[in-house]
């Protein structure tokens, strides 16, 4: 692997700490959270442009808040909605 | 990153101007508030108001977008003309806003390089003005910033009553004397704006480990409660190079604060607490 | 744009799965019963079966192709994985391993080698 910048290794970082968060749910919310959370940092790392760091320090505050929300024991279950629906 | 550099020139600005001017603030004066009214009798007085953009929905750099608006048709403050825009012009516009009566603190903005709520502030005469978020704050949408780290700073000086003994009537309220209640004043008017803490110098280079003008005045303000029996601790909770110790009094907070505290003069009563304590 | 408003509470709204069906790879053909065996005399695994365990861990990684895990390969020149990859894989042999790898540490491991080694040299790996 290429040596990381240091905003790389906060996206990793974050990207860990979601599944370790994830591994403390039951068996079936953790897939269904791992497949989430995997989805959407895959999204973000093919759309975004490396170079945009406001946008993604952004993603990251926004990402670390989510994860407070998701530690919480009183969040079982993680979805998502879709804001524009193909018709 | 063009944002740190835009934030850093209005930062500028605000912190050049020397801080005894306190009672100034950004309203128009009396003689320019006349001019621009007679303006506006005549036909229509159109102003350029130039608003801080950024959307995280669709990335691009962060810019200032103009808006122009006929004042004649506007309501005299900045609040009013940023709903003008919403309404009329830009619907896409983001700000935060409630009680337009500066009881809320919501509508905390940095209107030509002076922090101030936008429901309180005249709009400022002159063909053109700027309107940015707070300043060295976190940009969530436009003109709304990320309070968190400023609501858990607030959250650590535990800003409720604690107690040791049982209330002197078991049940009921625990009184004070109204010279007591008057150790308050000054303190409780606070609405946790942010306004001062985000055009504090210090705070801006420290914003974690500082605690800041707002949330330091609060601290005073259950210090210097007399019905609050954790004074010792909670003294000794902030004595800290770092939470309590960046002030410098340089008073920006006391400038800004749009209910016309002086967060500053309550560090300095925290401050003289440490040496007797 | 599908999953730009992910909310963290659950919602009455169908949820997508946008899966990638590597989990249900994972708990049936590698880190279970078979394997686990090895480690029965929990104080020291030998190397072969370190190598074995992480190997197959490896292997198990929906994106890699099993033939060509070797204990030698890299993860990005080799396997053609990418940093979020690595990051799953990783995460995966702290599990079968039973063991916390701290950021620092993980960021490192970028080869089957680096994992082989971090694993053996981990004094509460088991």
């Amino acid at each position: 692997m290429a040596k990381l910048s240091g905003l790389q290794k906060q996206v990793l970082s974050l990207y860990r700490a979601f599944l370790r968060a994830a591994r403390t749910k039951s068996v079936e919310d953790r897939q269904q959270m791992e497949s989430i959370v995997a989805a959407e940092f895959r999204r973000n790392a093919k759309q975004i442009d490396r170079k945009n760091f406001i946008y993604i320090e952004y993603l990251l505050r926004r990402g670390n808040k989510q994860l407070d929300q998701l530690k919480s024991p009183a969040t079982v279950r993680l979805s998502t909605l879709d804001p524009n629906p193909e018709p | 990153m063009a944002t740190g550099i835009l934030r850093r020139v209005l930062s500028r600005v605000s912190a050049s101007s020397p801080s005894r001017f306190v009672r100034i603030r950004a309203h128009a004066s009396e003689a320019e508030a006349q001019q621009v009214e007679q303006k506006a009798t005549a036909s229509s007085n159109l102003k350029t108001f130039a608003i801080y953009r950024w959307n995280p929905d669709s990335p691009s750099k962060p810019e200032l977008q103009e808006y122009k608006i006929d004042l004649k048709e506007c309501g005299p403050m900045v609040l009013d003309a940023l709903i003008k825009i919403k309404n009329e012009i830009d619907p896409s516009l983001t700000f935060r806003r409630s009680c337009r009566e500066g009881i809320c603190g919501s509508c905390a903005m940095n209107i030509d390089g002076c922090n101030g709520l936008a429901c309180l502030t005249k709009i400022p005469s002159g063909d053109s003005s700027t309107i940015t978020p707070l300043p060295h704050m976190f940009v969530i949408k436009d003109l709304v910033v990320d309070m968190t780290n400023f609501y858990n700073q607030y959250k650590s000086i535990e800003p409720w009553l604690k107690r040791k003994s049982e209330p002197p009537v078991p049940g009921k309220e625990i009184l004070q004397s109204k010279k007591d209640r008057a150790k308050l004043d000054g303190m409780y008017e606070c609405i946790l704006c942010a306004c001062c803490s985000t055009s504090c110098p210090s705070y801006w280079w420290n914003p974690e480990s500082y605690l800041g003008p707002a949330a330091l005045l609060h601290a005073n303000r259950w210090i210097s409660d007399s019905r609050d029996e954790y004074t010792k601790e909670r003294l000794e909770a902030i004595n800290d190079e770092f939470k309590l110790y960046r002030c410098h009094t340089i008073l920006n907070c006391a400038r800004a604060c749009p209910k016309g505290l002086n967060p500053g003069k309550q560090i300095q009563h925290i401050k003289s607490l440490q040496l007797l304590g | 744009m599908a999953l730009r408003a992910a909310v963290l509470r659950h919602l009455r709204v169908p949820v997508q799965f946008h899966a990638l069906a590597r989990r249900e790879c994972q708990p049936t053909p590698c880190s279970g019963g078979s394997l686990r065996l090895f480690s029965s005399h929990d104080d020291h695994m030998t190397k072969d079966e370190v190598i074995e365990r992480v190997l197959s861990v490896i292997k198990c990684h929906p994106k890699v192709d099993p033939s060509k895990v070797s204990p030698d390969v890299h993860f990005e020149k080799d396997l053609g994985l990418d940093s979020l990859d690595t990051v799953e894989i990783v995460m995966a042999l702290e599990e079968e391993f039973k063991l916390e790898i701290p950021d620092k540490e993980a960021d490192k491991i970028d080869s089957c080698n680096l994992a082989i080694e971090y694993v053996y040299n981990h004094p509460m790996a088991s």
